[in-house]
């Protein structure tokens, strides 16, 4: 590797939902205004147009027109303060956040090398970051919190997506579609494009339940309106669906037991999760776990689980990770490289390995004269205790 | 970042609060400004009963271009998010991985909780450690956690220029330093009494130093003494401007005491087991360095080849997906035989030869010919086989 010259690619690698997330937000933002102005606007539009048609075919009402005008002064104001509100609640944080994010990747990417001070410190809120969304992941919010708070980096972090999707699951939890479904259609269009179906699996849920509780033409209109809009893609399963009303919800016949499974709430949690990391293109996985899988398969040697090899200063030798590495292929090496067990210095040129003539042990030059000259000139193996005058020491060449 | 940052920046300018229009079309502010006041007058009009049928036609033709203004500014606005995405994926053009789930086993579980708990310990977080082990099951204990929190101190107390603490720890580990030939306790003299001078009473900085000296420098006559001539000697170049461009301007620069609290943290850490670099941040530094995107390439590769690749497999065997790890990350010795270009094993050894030449075991039977010789493939010299010596690194 040479010096320590940072790959800004492999670093972006990881960032790209760092970025998204506050992007993806201000289109949010953008959305709702969008939505408001229309509403507001449209309807300003059809009353102009109204009042303008009947002045023409009947004569004015004069009474009835100022109060036509006065309502869409109204709307005016209205429209005026919601886009205000919005701008100084959602749009101008989101666009800072933005910006705090690019500068924040940028920064990394004027750094020339992984020695640079700069770097030391983007590294450890990169780590701060991951373990954040981590905590978050595995429902450890006060740790989250805490990281956040204590390192500064709230706006770095995804805090609120995650207590959002925290809000959701706990209501599926709780069996309650509503704000799983509310979230689909805040972001409808958005699931169309990635051809995610996961509104048809919780509307078939409230199917379910209907079924289970014996309501069945309630079933049946649920059916009608929420079903059958997906019978292009859906057919099947909603003729199964439709059969289901005629099991009891102790039925044993084996597709039908499986629809009343109570499990597949679980499973809607586990969908709906993959559908808001996917629009928020985070990964289904922990950042933290990515890097870490990564970087045990970088370090893991057999050396690091053999009690005569392990090293202190190695991560994978230490128990609770080398655990972990358990999880990752071997990493894999087509060169030498020789480190002193005494020195942990690697063996070169410079510092030639020399090898005790009878148990073959190998250490660097370095820590063999540093010993000879302690010891006058006799140096001893620490490994077999093996112990000969310093130039009997048999010079290696690794190729 | 600078494409993206670029046209935030635009973006930025078409929204903000400032009337100052910076977009093709008025403001959206202006735009409902000027209704409202459109919507004003008429409404005045009708009050003052001068309205006419046009009045309300030429209204209705307001609305519409008024509305006509905010939809273009709000495509403005569009145009200038969907520049910013496509400036993003210009700049993110790999998706992140997907793998399943990892570490979930309630093994790794709790290892990863143990890990992440002595991170925090580690790095001085102590307030997050414990609100992580409460929410967590893992169980670090209290010896433990002191270790950490007299290394915070410690470290802390280096950093406030107060190395009081750190001499009293060395003072009660130096046969574990003297075993270990760490100049630590030394290096904490020197920095004091290099303190002494630079910073004492402009009058009495060189007495101060030069009694300290007399006090703590003896017993480290022995191992330091070039370095301890070294420091009386640089009291013929005070002060510090002096200093600065003598041949001793190396004991004028702070990292003789900025360094000191790496050392320390290294040496306290190795006294306990453990090791001198974060784990966490190693990790983490190799696995978002590149290495995730080098296995990426190498596990797209073999789905094309083979249609498949697990997890846990050995990484592909060939020269690219080689990680490369920076030098103070090569913690064991890896020996991959010049012949066969494989790695070494218990039941492959490495084998010197009698020229000193190494190669694996099985390499060496392949080149062996008859008579037990064997000729080395890499100088003239031919040896025999059984003088090869089996070599540990």
């Amino acid at each position: 590797m040479s010096a320590g010259k940072l790959n800004t690619e492999g670093i972006l690698l990881f960032e790209q939902p760092f970025a998204r997330v506050p992007y993806e937000n201000y289109r949010k933002v953008f959305r709702t205004s969008q939505k408001s102005i229309e509403k507001e606007l449209g309807a300003v539009q059809t009353a102009a147009n109204d009042i303008a048609e009947r002045a023409k075919s009947s004569g004015s009402d004069t009474d009835e027109a100022i109060k036509a005008v006065d309502g869409m002064i109204n709307r005016v104001e209205n429209l005026k303060r919601k886009l205000a509100s919005l701008h100084s609640s959602a749009g101008t944080p989101t666009i800072s956040v933005m910006r705090e994010r690019f500068k924040h990747l940028n920064s990394v990417e004027d750094m020339q090398s992984s020695n640079d001070p700069e770097f030391a410190r983007w590294a450890d809120t990169r780590l701060d970051r991951w373990l954040i969304d981590w905590s978050l992941r595995n429902s450890k919010e006060k740790t989250a919190k805490m990281i956040a708070d204590d390192r500064g980096v709230e706006r770095l972090v995804d805090i609120e997506l995650f207590s959002d999707i925290r809000r959701i699951e706990n209501a599926l939890k709780q069996r309650s579609c509503t704000e799983a479904l509310a979230w689909c259609s805040e972001n409808k269009s958005a699931l169309r494009k990635v051809k995610n179906t996961l509104e048809f699996d919780l509307r078939l849920q409230e199917y379910i339940e209907l079924a289970r509780a014996g309501k069945r033409l309630e079933a049946i209109a649920h059916s009608k309106k929420y079903l059958l809009p997906w019978q292009e893609t859906h057919l099947p399963q909603i003729r199964q669906a439709a059969a289901l009303l005629c099991f009891p919800p102790t039925t044993t016949c084996s597709p039908y037991k499986r629809l009343y499974d109570m499990s597949r709430w679980n499973t809607l949690i586990q969908a709906f999760r993959l559908a808001i990391y996917n629009l928020s293109t985070l990964p289904s996985e922990p950042l933290l776990h990515l890097a870490m899988y990564a970087g045990l398969a970088s370090l893991k040697l057999p050396a690091c689980y053999d009690t005569q090899t392990k090293n202190v200063d190695c991560p994978v030798c230490d128990s609770s990770i080398g655990k972990l590495a358990e999880e990752v292929p071997f990493s894999h090496h087509v060169n030498s490289t020789i480190v002193c067990r005494i020195t942990g210095r690697i063996m070169d040129e410079d510092n030639t390995p020399l090898a005790f003539p009878n148990s073959g042990q190998v250490y660097s030059k370095e820590a063999l004269v540093d010993m000879a000259v302690r010891n006058e000139g006799i140096v001893k193996d620490p490994q077999t205790g093996e112990s000969c005058e310093f130039h009997a020491l048999r010079r290696l060449f690794i190729s | 970042m600078e494409g993206p940052l670029k046209e935030l920046t635009k973006l930025q300018k078409l929204v903000s609060d400032s009337s100052s229009s910076k977009g093709k079309s008025p403001s959206i502010n202006d735009s409902l400004d000027s209704l409202l006041q459109s919507l004003q007058e008429v409404k005045d009009r009708l009050q003052h009963g001068t309205a006419t049928d046009e009045t309300l036609t030429i209204l209705s033709k307001t609305v519409e271009t008024r509305k006509k203004e905010v939809d273009d500014r709000q495509k403005e606005v569009y145009n200038a998010l969907a520049k910013i995405g496509k400036a993003l994926d210009k700049k993110f053009q790999t998706p992140l991985p997907t793998y399943s789930p990892l570490f979930s086993s309630p093994e790794a579980n709790a290892a990863l909780e143990r890990t992440i708990a002595l991170h925090f310990l580690r790095t001085g977080q102590f307030k997050t450690a414990e609100t992580f082990i409460e929410e967590s099951n893992v169980e670090i204990d209290l010896e433990t956690r002191a270790q950490f929190k007299e290394l915070h101190d410690i470290v802390t107390a280096l950093r406030g220029q107060d190395i009081g603490p750190a001499l009293e720890w060395a003072e009660r580990n130096r046969s574990f330093l003297h075993k270990r030939s760490s100049p630590l306790e030394f290096l904490l003299h020197r920095s004091r009494y290099m303190r002494c001078l630079l910073s004492g009473p402009p009058d009495r900085g060189d007495s101060i130093a030069i009694t300290y000296a007399r006090t703590h420098f003896p017993p480290f006559y022995e191992r330091h003494e070039p370095e301890i001539r070294r420091l009386m000697g640089c009291l013929l170049y005070m002060p510090f401007s002096r200093l600065q461009t003598s041949p001793y301007a190396d004991l004028a620069s702070p990292s003789l005491h900025l360094d000191l609290e790496p050392m320390f943290a290294k040496e306290y850490c190795a006294s306990l087991g453990m090791s001198r670099q974060v784990p966490m941040r190693v990790i983490g530094d190799i696995g978002g360095g590149g290495a995730l995107a080098r296995i990426e390439k190498a596990r797209n590769v073999m789905r094309e080849r083979k249609g498949g690749w697990s997890q846990t497999e050995e990484l592909p065997v060939s020269g690219w997906i080689e990680i490369p790890l920076p030098i103070e990350n090569r913690y064991h010795s890896i020996f991959a035989c010049p012949v066969s270009k494989e790695q070494s094993t218990d039941q492959n050894p490495p084998m010197m030869m009698g020229c000193g030449h190494v190669i694996t075991k099985d390499s060496l039977q392949k080149l062996s010919k008859p008579a037990g010789r064997v000729k080395c493939p890499y100088c003239p010299v031919e040896s025999q086989l059984s003088a090869a010596l089996r070599v540990h690194f």
